[in-house]
């Protein structure tokens, strides 16, 4: 397929009119009948005992109809290492630990309940950063683990390693090397739209769930094992997904506001509605992790590089979610960006009295990848080498299968350094002085869905009415990323229909087949090549049936053309015998033969032919069912090897800022982003993508930090937290897509959704050393930040 | 949130009666700083009196001087046909009050009894020499702005008493100023502030008036600045001394948005960037 009728044309989305329109309902806008508000207490301190909960007061306000804590309730269990607990019953090992909660019939009054349950505690000694609790003889934050087995450190207990080549040759062979250690901060998905959810039990104790998730099938999953817990085995868990504000990772995991809503839905017998405000939301949901990274390259004396060593360090909080697995990411920038042989990586996650993290968009790359593009820089300038051709001299090429294993298929990363070398007039370099700069940084992420779990796979189901719509159940999700829109387009593309037919009905566990997860930029490439197989199957089954029923109706069509013009002539063509599967073609929702014919009768509207095989004896009807697991690998993260995505994405931006020295403020003048895309989809959705990426990115560089002392997050609103707006983003961004045409993408396509925040930072931050030559090693880079290093710089001059 | 009562008193005698009626109720204007207070928990009044709609409280007189009502939103000011003509320091300060949201609701009178160190509309009026009017039932004052705030939260209102409204004196035709407001992104409460107005005769200095928001326990006038430039022929020297003396007279905090030292140093800049620019020096 090269002539397509939609893909990589301008597109709008589905969903856009309901949602500018307001009509879209989100969880915030969702009413059940009899539906009560759940509340939660929230623990007083970051580490204490629990020595008694009293609740009789919050009891008998008028309005309250249950009040519940851990010892009125079955444990539930919960988190990727299961360490967590739905409500805390012996320990609170950080602040927002969840204590005790309400159902009630407004939300005023639960809140109300809430300030009246009392809780006394005795105050622990808390940890508030993973070298506090590495020390030797430091507090434990789990005395035991979840099998009940003693502990005796802090540490997580997950392993990410991964060595290759030799470590010590590579040391020898470098002319140059550069060390440099780089964190960054805690920053929050900040969704537009607040997390909550309703859950509601049916006479037969079955569950429904509609749930601001990423991942209803792995929810259902968690939510059938609580019913388990709760006495309710065998029972079943729906799961609903209704309009999203946004996700960015936030809804990759079950949470304890969830299990709560369940417990509180199953004592009262009414459905219960959990919506987090925007301070629960900034206090009491999950983060992305801090990190601090320690890294060392070297290259030699032409640049080549000889040997990395990386060592990551991340403040995992009190308990562990999916974003654990941050490193498992990580670990593909350290091994395969840029070809590198000699490769040491550690990663080691440590629990702390600090909130407990999870996915954010990009899922450890960003983090990485500020370290590493960083530290490039400064090795390129060690070697006296400029940065875009040491970057050349390095970069990935297609076919080639990386130290971790990684196969890259399509790689288009030169092409993206170039572009963005060019759009920025990389040679041309600013006067010292001037105080403006260039820089540039570069990525690689999975952009072939990303096996961390069993299955990578992705099921959808084509229903074809009798009307000729198609009707799609996918079990992915669309949050705003316009998901949507290019599942859309790929069926519309692959079966042959007009787009205006296609209709995707909404996530649920109840009628969608099952699908790992909308994560990892897996969405677009998961879903239309589901698309175009279930497609392939469905016309296969079409044009077989065809044979029979096509020559039918072509001969009504031509008997009616006949009655209204007497003196037509039929062109010589022997319908039944060209009516063979291979030759008919489906297009734009109609059939026809082709090289046969053009006459208008011989083309045959898809719906009428669907019911002539509909309404007669023995009569059929076109569902299929397509189940896509893309060929990639689970790696084994110990080792830290294995082919993790089918294919992988590449880019490059660049920045040019000027930097106000008087007052560490930093204007970015301009933004280049090239990326290899595979295959421009919808062209629309693509840049919203990357302007929004990048945006993030934005914050991610100046503005973001979710602010903690003593566990206590200190910012948990936007008057406090600040994320980029549109002053913020008032710069030219320009944008470029490498289309490498991959041949494991729907189309050609990879993986796209989290790419533009990943080198943003570091492209940053090396342009601004350009511009005035301080290196800035600690996210966000605030000025005074800037201010201290121009200071340092000058009095190391001095 | 607390559940209160809300009042919504017809004119100024009413109000005021239901303030002696229920001492703890307060004053709502616009109430973007007192709703924030009670949502957060901060405030639980019984009850809010609001004062939108008291007629007298909401008009702008223009009369050599001006006369500004106290309940006049932040989006009045911008709009006003005149003032800008006559006090473009106080429509550039209003432009910058928080989002266009805000702006529509946020009143001036709101902003100054809220007396934050980094309420916008403070400086302009400190460096205009404006006069604030305070009414009780009995008792009617005015006073300058400078004596008005006490320190954060606090100002020289006594319990009953309202702010209704604001006098300024018509500008001499050689006075300039600016405004200049430094936030972590551009709609943000200030990290630091400044409000200059110079009067020049000639290369002579004669009238000086600085206030910088953010970086005292109240908007705060540099009167030793002041002082120094009044009455002299300002040069770069004298500048760099008065952005010495700026950061000498100011006494920041470091919170969320920024460290002491930082604001020590913007406040700096900013005395440096506003005094060139009304100079005619360089663009601020
Ligand atoms: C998102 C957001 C952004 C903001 N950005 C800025 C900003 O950039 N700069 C800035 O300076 N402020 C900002 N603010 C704060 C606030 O909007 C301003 O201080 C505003 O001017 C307050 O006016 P109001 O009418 O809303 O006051 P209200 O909240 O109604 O009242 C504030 C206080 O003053 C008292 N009061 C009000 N009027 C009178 C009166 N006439 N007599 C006696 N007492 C009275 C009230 O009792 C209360 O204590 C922001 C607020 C928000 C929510």
């Amino acid at each position: 397929m090269t002539n397509f009728h939609y893909i990589g044309k301008e597109a709008s989305r589905p969903d856009g009119p309901d949602k500018a329109a307001g009509k879209a309902v989100y969880i915030q806008d969702l009413q059940r009948p009899g539906m009560l508000y759940g509340k939660i207490k929230f623990s007083d301190f970051p580490h204490a005992r629990i020595k008694h909960i009293d609740t009789s007061k919050a009891e008998r306000l008028t309005g309250v109809r249950a009040v519940i804590t851990a010892t009125n309730t079955p444990e539930i269990r919960l988190g990727f290492l299961r360490d967590n607990f739905a409500l805390k019953k012996d320990k609170v090992r950080q602040y927002r630990d969840e204590i005790a909660a309400v159902a009630a019939i407004d939300p005023e009054i639960a809140e109300e309940a809430i300030e009246l349950i009392k809780v006394e505690y005795e105050p622990l000694p808390g940890l508030f950063s993973p070298h506090e609790a590495m020390k030797e003889g430091a507090p434990l934050v789990h005395e035991r683990d979840p099998q009940g087995n003693s502990r005796t450190d802090n540490l997580v207990p997950l392993q990410f390693h991964h060595e290759s080549g030799d470590l010590e040759a590579g040391k020898r062979a470098a002319k140059h090397v550069v060390e440099g250690t780089f964190t960054t901060p805690m920053v929050q998905q900040c969704c537009m739209g607040t997390a909550g959810c309703i859950a509601e039990f049916d006479m037969n104790s079955n569950l429904t769930v509609w749930a601001k998730t990423q991942i209803p099938f792995l929810a259902q999953r968690d939510f059938n094992r609580a019913l388990s817990d709760m006495g309710l085995a065998g029972k079943n868990a729906r799961v609903i997904v209704p309009t999203l504000g946004g996700g960015f990772g936030s809804g990759l995991d079950t949470h304890c506001y969830e299990y709560i809503a369940i417990l509180l839905a199953f004592r009262t017998g009414y459905p219960v509605k959990i919506v987090y405000t925007r301070a629960e939301e900034f206090a009491n949901l999950s983060p992305r992790q801090s990190s601090t990274t320690k890294i060392i390259q070297g290259c030699d004396q032409n640049g080549k590089l000889t040997f990395r060593h990386v060592e990551v360090l991340q403040d995992n909080g009190a308990y562990t979610s999916w974003g654990a697995t941050y490193p498992s990411v990580m670990m593909m920038p350290a091994t395969s960006l840029y070809r590198i042989s000699n490769v040491y990586f550690n990663a080691q996650l440590v629990y702390t009295n600090n909130t407990y993290c999870q996915a954010m968009r990009g899922y450890g790359n960003p983090e990485f990848t500020w370290a590493l593009e960083s530290n490039l820089d400064e090795l390129a300038e060690e070697a006296g080498i400029d940065p875009f051709d040491f970057r050349m001299l390095n970069s990935n090429k297609p076919n080639e299968t990386t130290p971790m294993g990684l196969k890259i298929s399509t790689c288009g990363l030169k092409e993206c350094l170039e572009t963005v070398a060019q759009k920025l007039n990389w040679k041309k370099r600013y006067k010292k002085g001037k105080h403006r700069g260039k820089g540039l940084a570069s990525l690689i992420h999975v952009g072939g869905g990303a096996r961390i779990y069993r299955s990578d796979a992705s099921g959808l189901i084509l229903k074809l009415d009798d009307f000729g719509n198609v009707n799609v159940y996918h079990g992915g999700v669309e949050m705003g990323q316009g998901l949507h829109s290019v599942l859309t387009m790929a069926v519309a593309e692959a079966l042959g229909v007009s787009s205006k037919r296609v209709l995707i009905n909404p996530t649920d566990t109840g009628t969608c087949p099952w699908d790992v997860g909308t994560h990892a930029s897996r969405g677009a490439f998961m879903a239309c090549n589901a698309a175009i197989l279930a497609a392939n199957k469905l016309r296969d089954k079409i044009f077989g049936l065809a044979e029979v029923f096509y020559p039918q109706e072509v001969e009504k069509n031509l008997k009616k053309l006949k009655k209204k013009n007497p003196n037509y002539k039929p062109p010589d063509f022997d319908v039944i015998k060209a009516a063979r599967r291979e030759n008919f073609e489906l297009q734009d929702g109609f059939i026809f033969i082709k090289d046969g014919p053009q006459e208008s009768w011989l083309r045959l509207e898809l719906a009428r032919l669907l019911r002539a095989i509909h309404f007669r004896n023995q009569g059929q009807m076109f569902t299929t069912e397509v189940f896509y697991d893309p060929p990639n690998e689970l790696p084994d993260f110990k080792k830290g090897f294995g082919n993790i995505s089918a294919t992988y994405a590449f880019g490059t931006q660049g920045a040019e800022v000027e930097v106000d020295t008087e007052t560490g403020e930093v204007k970015i003048l301009k933004m280049v982003a090239a990326h290899d895309v595979g295959k421009v989809l919808n062209p629309q959705a693509l840049k919203g993508q990357m302007y929004g990426a990048i945006a993030q990115g934005i914050g991610y560089a100046f503005y973001e930090e979710l602010l903690s002392k003593q566990g206590k997050i200190l910012n948990p609103n936007f008057r406090d937290y600040k994320i980029p707006r549109v002053y913020e983003m008032n710069f030219p961004i320009e944008l470029e897509f490498i289309e490498s045409n991959d041949k494991f993408g729907p189309f050609g396509a990879k993986g796209v959704a989290e790419p533009g925040l990943v080198p943003t930072a570091p492209a940053i931050a090396n342009a601004i050393y350009d511009a005035i030559g301080v290196r800035i090693h600690d996210l966000p880079i605030t000025p005074d930040k800037v201010l201290a290093a121009l200071k340092k710089l000058k009095q190391t001059k001095d | 949130m607390k559940r209160f009562n809300y009042y919504k008193p017809r004119s100024l005698d009413e109000a005021w009666e239901l303030k002696e009626k229920i001492p703890d109720a307060l004053f709502i204007a616009g109430g973007t700083d007192i709703l924030v207070g009670i949502k957060n928990g901060e405030l639980y009044p019984p009850a809010l009196i609001s004062l939108r709609s008291i007629p007298e409280l909401n008009s702008i007189k223009i009369n050599g001087g001006a006369h500004i009502g106290a309940l006049t939103t932040i989006s009045d000011l911008i709009h006003h046909p005149a003032l800008y003509n006559i006090y473009p320091v106080l429509v550039e300060a209003a432009k910058r009050l928080g989002s266009v949201q805000i702006r529509n609701v946020a009143t001036i009178g709101g902003n100054l009894c809220n007396c934050s160190p980094c309420a916008d509309m403070a400086l302009p009026l400190l460096v205009l020499d404006a006069k604030v009017r305070l009414q009780t039932a009995k008792k009617n004052r005015e006073i300058p702005i400078d004596e008005f705030f006490k320190g954060p939260g606090e100002t020289n209102l006594t319990p009953n008493e309202i702010l209704t409204g604001i006098v300024l004196e018509s500008p001499r035709k050689s006075a300039k100023a600016i405004f200049l407001k430094k936030g972590r992104v551009r709609m943000d409460l200030a990290i630091a502030s400044l409000a200059a107005l110079m009067e020049m005769e000639g290369e002579k200095c004669q009238k000086a008036r600085l206030a910088a928001g953010s970086v005292a326990p109240v908007p705060l006038r540099l009167f030793k600045v002041e002082a120094q430039l009044e009455g002299t022929t300002i040069t770069d020297k004298l500048v760099a001394e008065a952005q010495q003396l700026a950061a000498e007279s100011v006494a920041p905090i470091t919170d969320i948005r920024a460290t002491k030292e930082y604001r020590r140093q913007i406040v700096s800049v900013l005395v440096k960037r506003a005094l060139k620019n009304i100079l005619g020096w360089s663009q601020a």
